[in-house]
This record gives structure tokens, sequence and C-alpha cells, in this order.
């Protein structure tokens, strides 16, 4: 079984190498078709690695404290299902959400009130590069102290990591409209905040919505990485954090795995986001996003 | 296959192969937690040439919070390593065999400090409260502790809410926890620092409430004890070092002093290291390195002891070898 299973990982990825490069330079004249081949590439990709890699550990023997088989993470992951949503639930619904939505609602409205006042953007401007130099791993421990060890210190670091992003694009969204579409405005007439919410606010979604995606990835790991520090005993870093010191790595892996499946989740929701309020924009007009 | 894969890993900047003794003496050392005096008798072997009488070339690596020192171990990182015996024995239990050689501490150093005002007057106290516990392996003997009170360590009425604390004291001095995770040689003395007094606190030593567990021993993985150059080896090592334990136990000043050359950090302080010495040598003082079999079986059972959830499940076999602390004593 063993051997046998190797030379069967071997073969895999060869015919998946082959049958991805052959895939990639059909055209199907049926859509639908086309639509699957796009889809089918990456997952042959993907099964590939994991067939590799079981494949890897079987063949040179790796002791499961170094690297587990995909298969015993598997079982692990089905046999702790109530665990892992125990720490989902701590870390991405409770911890992650609220302080992706403080952060970068508050990064939001800072550069609004940033770009109504040239006093406050010479003063909050490098607060907020100051901001965005802290460290995860230095403010942790303090927000810990601030906010007690249960979610509220983990979000207020998603928070601190979520803001800055949010307020260096939006303000560099609300000034990609052109001088010539804003003075049409005011030939209108209109006010500073009918300009800001027809003209201005729609010009600069796609910029905000880039932070929105990149925000989606630094919360989860904000979160992950804030919960190395003091912590209840749930929780997905804590979890990583206390598995790998109990030699259990196959647990590591799946809650690695469910962090990566959330945090993609995560940011596909706010691509689909994106798609539906910025229809008008090129890249999503010629349906690709 | 196997030995071809590893040597590949070393090349990849990794450890060299598991299962393979370094060429002719080399000696890796992985400690269990930074430099500090909790492992001065090795720092003194070093300093002192007492393994270099023994004709080893010792290199001792420091742990910190994010090193399993089995881990290492298995990764062959290291030949021996100093582990407490719970987390070795959970991970004996799991798969990477792990024997213990030699125990130079005695007794344990682990407790709860309590400040007074929030009444934990008695472990009957404990319910209903919250307290800091280190995580990292370090658990099993708190968990098996609550276990054999049976006490639940998911909160509520009757349960106490567990925190993981950090390699700090900070959860007592900020209030949020009504006890924390201490050792006798270190962070007990943290809190003392930040201005608590004495008669402020009341500690439990798990000692004296007959949990306590093997702290600090020397292990190595069962497949190296095969082979009887580095069987050799280990007699050498052991008996060098527990020389230098001695040594320090004599002259606590000068041995917090050798440790304080080897920290690279800077962090440590003469003050902290001297007193962590003194305490330090009140546990390592009954032991001439032999693990003594009832010390290990008290262990044993107080980690089967851990009521529905024990750190291990079945009792351990040839966890624990006497043969090289005998070569090393007897001459």
């Amino acid at each position: 079984m063993n051997d046998g299973f190797v030379w069967f990982a071997i073969a895999f990825w060869l015919g998946g190498w082959a049958f991805n490069e052959w895939l990639v330079r059909q055209k199907f004249s049926n859509p639908a078709l086309n639509r699957l081949a796009w889809f089918a590439v990456p997952v042959i990709f993907g099964a590939a690695i994991i067939i590799i890699w079981e494949g890897v550990v079987i063949a040179f023997n790796i002791p499961p404290i170094l690297l587990p088989a995909p298969s015993d993470v598997w079982v692990r992951l089905i046999n702790s299902l109530p665990i892992l949503w125990a720490d989902f639930r701590q870390t991405f619904l409770k911890a992650v959400l609220i302080g992706y939505a403080i952060g970068c609602g508050s990064g939001f409205l800072v550069a609004i009130l940033i770009d109504r006042s040239p006093f406050l953007k010479n003063g909050l401007l490098p607060f907020g590069n100051f901001v965005s130099a802290l460290p995860i791993v230095g403010i942790a421990p303090i927000m810990v102290m601030w906010f007690g060890f249960d979610w509220p210190s983990k979000a207020a670091v998603v928070v601190v990591a979520t803001f800055f992003p949010m307020l260096v694009n939006t303000i560099q969204g609300l000034s990609a409209s052109s001088s010539m579409e804003r003075d049409l405005m005011r030939t209108y007439a209109a006010t500073w905040s009918q300009t800001l919410i027809k003209l201005r606010l729609p010009a600069a979604w796609p910029f905000i919505f880039n932070a929105l995606k990149i925000n989606s990835t630094l919360a989860l790991i904000g979160a992950i990485v804030a919960e190395f520090f003091g912590t209840p005993t749930v929780g997905m870093g804590f979890r990583i954090s206390t598995e790998v010191g109990r030699a259990n790595i196959d647990m590591v892996w799946a809650e690695i795995a469910v962090a990566a499946l959330a945090g993609s989740a995560f940011y596909g929701v706010v691509a689909l986001i994106q798609r539906v309020v910025t229809f008008w924009h090129p890249s999503v007009r010629s349906g690709r996003s | 296959m196997k030995s071809t894969f590893l040597a590949a890993l070393a090349a990849g900047g990794l450890a060299l192969g598991a299962g393979q003794a370094f060429s002719a003496d080399e000696i890796t050392l992985q400690l269990k937690w930074v430099t500090q005096a909790q492992f001065a008798g090795y720092y003194v072997a070093l300093e002192k040439g007492f393994y270099e009488e023994e004709g080893l070339d010792v290199t001792i690596k420091p742990g910190g919070p994010d090193i399993a020192p089995a881990q290492v171990l298995a990764g062959g990182g290291a030949d021996v390593i100093v582990d407490w015996m719970p987390s070795a024995l959970a991970t004996r239990e799991k798969g990477v065999p792990l024997v213990n050689i030699a125990q130079p501490y005695k007794s344990s150093g682990m407790m709860l400090t309590c400040l007074k005002e929030n009444n934990v007057m008695s472990p009957e106290d404990f319910p209903g409260k919250t307290l800091g516990v280190w995580f990292y392996g370090n658990e099993y003997p708190f968990l098996s502790w609550m276990a054999h009170l049976g006490i639940p360590t998911d909160g509520g009425e009757d349960g106490v809410t567990v925190l993981k604390q950090g390699f700090n004291v900070d959860p007592l001095l900020q209030k949020q926890a009504a006890c924390i995770s201490t050792m006798t040689y270190n962070e007990y003395w943290q809190v003392i620092d930040a201005g608590i007094s004495e008669d402020q606190l009341n500690t439990f030593k798990y000692e004296d409430e007959g949990v306590a567990t093997l702290e600090d021993g020397l292990y190595v993985l069962e497949d190296d004890l095969k082979d009887p150059k580095f069987k050799d080896d280990m007699v050498k090592f052991v008996r060098a070092s527990m020389k230098g334990w001695k040594w320090a136990e004599e002259n606590p000043d000068e041995a917090a002093e050798i440790v304080l050359d080897y920290d690279d950090t800077g962090a440590q302080t003469e003050k902290h290291q001297k007193r962590m010495m003194s305490e330090v040598a009140k546990l390592t003082a009954g032991s001439n390195g032999a693990l003594d079999p009832a010390d290990y079986q008290r262990t044993v059972e107080v980690l089967l002891g851990g009521g529905s959830d024990p750190v291990i499940t079945k009792e351990p076999e040839g966890a624990y070898t006497l043969e090289i602390t005998d070569a090393a004593l007897s001459n």
C-alpha cells in the first residue's frame, strides 16, 4: 500500500499537470463548459498538492509531530467539529467581524473628515501612519490589559490593523473624480455633501473595496495572532498555539484549514458585493473582476 | 530513503537527521525555557569545563514561548532536552518515544499564587473564580489537579474559568484573575517585584497539595539509546551536568553570574537570577540526578487520575531508564 500510494501520487501529479496544460488551451463553444474548465484547473492543482503531500509523508516516514498527512488532518477535522465551531465562533464571528466593522467604519469616517478639513489632514494623517506601523505582537498584550482577555481585546487589535488601509484608500478614492466632473457639479450648484454622495463616493468605490478586501485577510491574521497572548480557552489562535505545545500537529493543521476557508469565504463575499456595487466599472463590465 | 530525505532537510537549513548522533561527541541540549538560573547546572558545567573534561562539545539552545522541546528533539534539532514529565509522557503517548534519562530536579516549583483580597483561602474557594494557567504543554499539572478536586474547568458557577496566561504575571496585577500560575523561583518574585508584599498573597504549592509532577528532567529519543556510542555520551553528559548542578547549589551567587554571562538577550537581572538560583537550589538539592521510581509513579498516578480528560490514558512503559544515571554516578 505504502509504495503503491507514492507511485499513485507521482502519477496523479503528472497526469493532473498534463490535463491542466491541455485544459487551459481549450476554447469550448459551450460557455458552461468554459466555466467548468476555468473552475477545474485550480481544483486539480490543489488536489495534486494534497496527494503529493500525502505521498511525501508516507514515502519518507515523516513523524506526525513534524508534518501530519492530510488524511490524518481530515480525520481530526471531522472528529473535532464542535471544538472547531466554538473556536470559529469566538475568533471569527466575534473578534474578526466586530473589529472589521469598527475598523473599516472608523477609517472611512475619518477619511471623510480629513477630506473636509486641511487642518485635520495635517494632524490625523501622520497619526494614522503611526498607528499602521505598530506591530501586532506589540499591541496585543496592551489590548489585553485594557480590554480584558476575552474577544474585545482581539477585536481592538483588528480595529488597529484594519483602520489604516481603509483610511488611506478612502482618501485616495475621494480624489479619484476628475476636476472636469467636479466643475460640472459646481455648475449645478451642488453642495459639498451632494457632490460627495453623487459623484465622489461612487468614484471612490473601487478604492474602498480594495481596502475592504485587504482588510478581510488582515483582520483574520490580526485576530489569530492576538490570541497567542492572554485568552480564554477557546479561539483559533488559542487552539493553534496550545495544540503545538501538546504535539497535536494534526489539530493545528485542521484549525489552519478552517482559517483558510473562513478567510477565502470572507474575501469572496467582499468581492461579490464589489461586483454588485461597482457594476459600472470597466473591470466588472468586461466580465472579469 | 529516510536518511536521504533528512539529509536534504539538513541542507535546507533544518537540523540533522533524527536518530543520528552528531559526529564525535558533539551534544546539543534544548532547554525548556529562556536562559535563566532554572538551568544553571548546565551553564556551570559548560563554563567550568566539566563537559570538556568528559570530552564533550556541548551546545546549549535556549527555549522560549514558541519552542516545544519535544518537537525540536523529534526534528533532530537536539540530542537531549529539558522537559516536564507531564508533557513528555503525553508526547510519548502521541508517538514520540521520549525517555527520561536523568532527573536533576527532585521537587516541583509550581504553584498558584492568589491575592488574599480575592478570598481564595483554600481549594474549596476555587469554583466561580478565574485562574491563570500556562498552556503549551504546561497546563497538564493544573488540569490534573482540578480533575482530582472534581472542579470543571469550563467556567460557570461550580467550575473555574481558565485564562490562558501569557508568561508574565499581568493578569493578577490587573485583577483579571483571582490566582495565577507561578514558579517558586521565577514568577512569584515578579509579583513581589511589582510591589505586592508577601503577606498580601497566599499560595498553593503543587507539592503541598499532593499533585506535584516531576519537572525539568532530561529526555532523549528511545531509538537513540540503542546506539552504545550515544549512550556513552549521555552518561558523560549527565555526569558532567550533575557536577555542574551540585557546584551551582554550593555557589549560588557565582552560578547566577555565569547564567547572566550566557544570557544574550540581556533581559535577566542579577538580583532576579541570584534569587532564582537560591530557590532552584531548594528543588535540586534532593536529587543526585537519578530518577526515583517512586516519584515517577506518583507523577503517573496524578496524570492518570485526570477524571474524564486524563493527560495520559494508560500506564506508560519504558518511559524512563536508570541505566544512564547508574553508570554516570557509579564512578
